[in-house]
């Protein structure tokens, strides 16, 4: 698969085209910077200042580098169509190496930023448990009463939430017996060939 | 078990012949304990016609009393001799004792279960649901080919009619984190059952 790009972001992407590889990679780390932590418009002063162009070639480059990085990471390129991709933006072969390298270095940490920012479900985050006997009540005394105390954590959208809950042996027994069949169902020879047929 | 004055009063009166008939007492036992454990009898002694010459004030006493005596022998866990002793300080006849004893032991493990349900607790869990998912693709992410588990645990409170849903979602790392977790608290409690 190959990117297709806008005329307006070839634009701002040609400008990386002259660029040294060390100037280059500053621009790779500011943009993921940038991906990670939001933009920071105070930047491009200085760097405009120091490569003598104005404001907005930097601010221009610096988002094309993003939407770049963000897009080959989003479809999980290989080498050979990144460079692809970049092959008509006039890069030289050096150019297009560095840009190959800050790619496959940052890509997995572009797609966990992508991933935070997908629809997300409340998902498990941890599991405490105790093993406590009751022995008396108000309204019963002379009790023993085998009790599991379960403290469970969910998280969802960065919010930690616990939940206090508490079970018997039997149901503890079958809910793990379930559980563990869940998770043999994902060995089994129908998921694992679903799975294989969609990569 | 202790009980207070106007409580071991009313045990008295039904004890006493001359307010309850040796014919009505065994009545009056059996449905002090069916009253407890059954809602919808609760008012079970009213227009009973095995109770209707005695008196209602009288008879609205005996009952408490007894219904006092089966819920508190219930919640101490009292034996037949306990029991003999006590009602023997409120002189009952051999004869009634063994009622008593005979009526209300046999329902004793009933009552205790129900008295076991009354109090608070954390949600209960008595189920859990499981769906696997294969998670493609969203709109920022292309590729993601990973297993999704949704996972519902399904709770009980006390006091609560419905059945409550605790939802959320398990990479297949985190399931195993789970099972492992909950793999060691059986195997932690299997041992001490053992014991």
């Amino acid at each position: 698969m190959l990117l297709i790009f806008e005329d307006a972001q070839k634009e701002h992407l040609s400008f990386l085209t002259n660029l040294d590889a060390d100037v280059l990679r500053e621009f790779g780390r500011i943009s993921l910077n940038f991906i990670k932590k939001g933009a920071n418009t105070k930047i491009f002063q200085g760097a405009a200042q120091k490569l003598k162009v104005s404001v907005e070639t930097i601010q221009h480059g610096v988002e094309g580098l993003m939407y770049l990085l963000i897009e080959s990471s989003k479809h999980m390129l290989n080498d050979i169509d990144f460079q692809d991709s970049i092959m008509a933006l006039g890069f030289t072969e050096d150019t297009r190496s560095t840009l190959l390298e800050i790619y496959l270095e940052n890509r997995k940490e572009i797609r966990d930023v992508l991933d935070e920012m997908s629809l997300d479900l409340p998902h498990y985050h941890n599991l405490e448990w105790r093993l406590d006997v009751q022995l008396a009540s108000r309204s019963l005394r002379h009790q023993v009463t085998p009790t599991i105390l379960l403290k469970l954590q969910t998280e969802d959208g960065g919010k930690k939430v616990s939940h206090m809950l508490q079970t018997d042996p039997v149901n503890m027994v079958h809910m793990a017996r379930v559980l563990e069949e869940a998770l043999q169902e994902m060995k089994s020879s129908y998921c694992r060939r679903i799975a294989r047929n969609i990569k | 078990m202790e009980l207070g004055a106007s409580v071991t009063e009313n045990i008295i009166i039904a004890g006493d012949s001359a307010f309850i008939h040796d014919n009505s007492y065994g009545q009056l036992v059996s449905c002090a304990c069916k009253g407890i454990l059954f809602e919808e009898h609760r008012n079970v002694i009213e227009n009973n016609p095995a109770f209707k010459d005695i008196d209602k004030d009288v008879l609205k006493a005996a009952y408490s009393g007894i219904v006092t005596l089966v819920i508190e022998a219930a919640k101490h866990d009292s034996t037949a001799e306990n029991l003999s002793t006590f009602l023997e300080d409120c002189k009952y006849t051999v004869d009634r004792i063994s009622t008593f004893n005979k009526i209300f032991l046999s329902q004793k493990s009933h009552i205790q279960l129900l008295l076991g349900k009354v109090g608070s607790s954390f949600p209960h869990i008595v189920d859990v649901e499981w769906r696997l998912d294969y998670y493609i693709k969203s709109n920022n992410l292309e590729k993601i080919d990973s297993a999704v588990y949704l996972i519902n645990l399904k709770t009980e409170e006390p006091d609560e009619q419905t059945i409550k849903d605790i939802q959320f979602s398990c990479t297949l790392e985190q399931l195993q984190d789970l099972v492992g977790k909950l793999k060691d608290a059986t195997k932690c409690m299997e041992k001490i059952a053992q014991v």
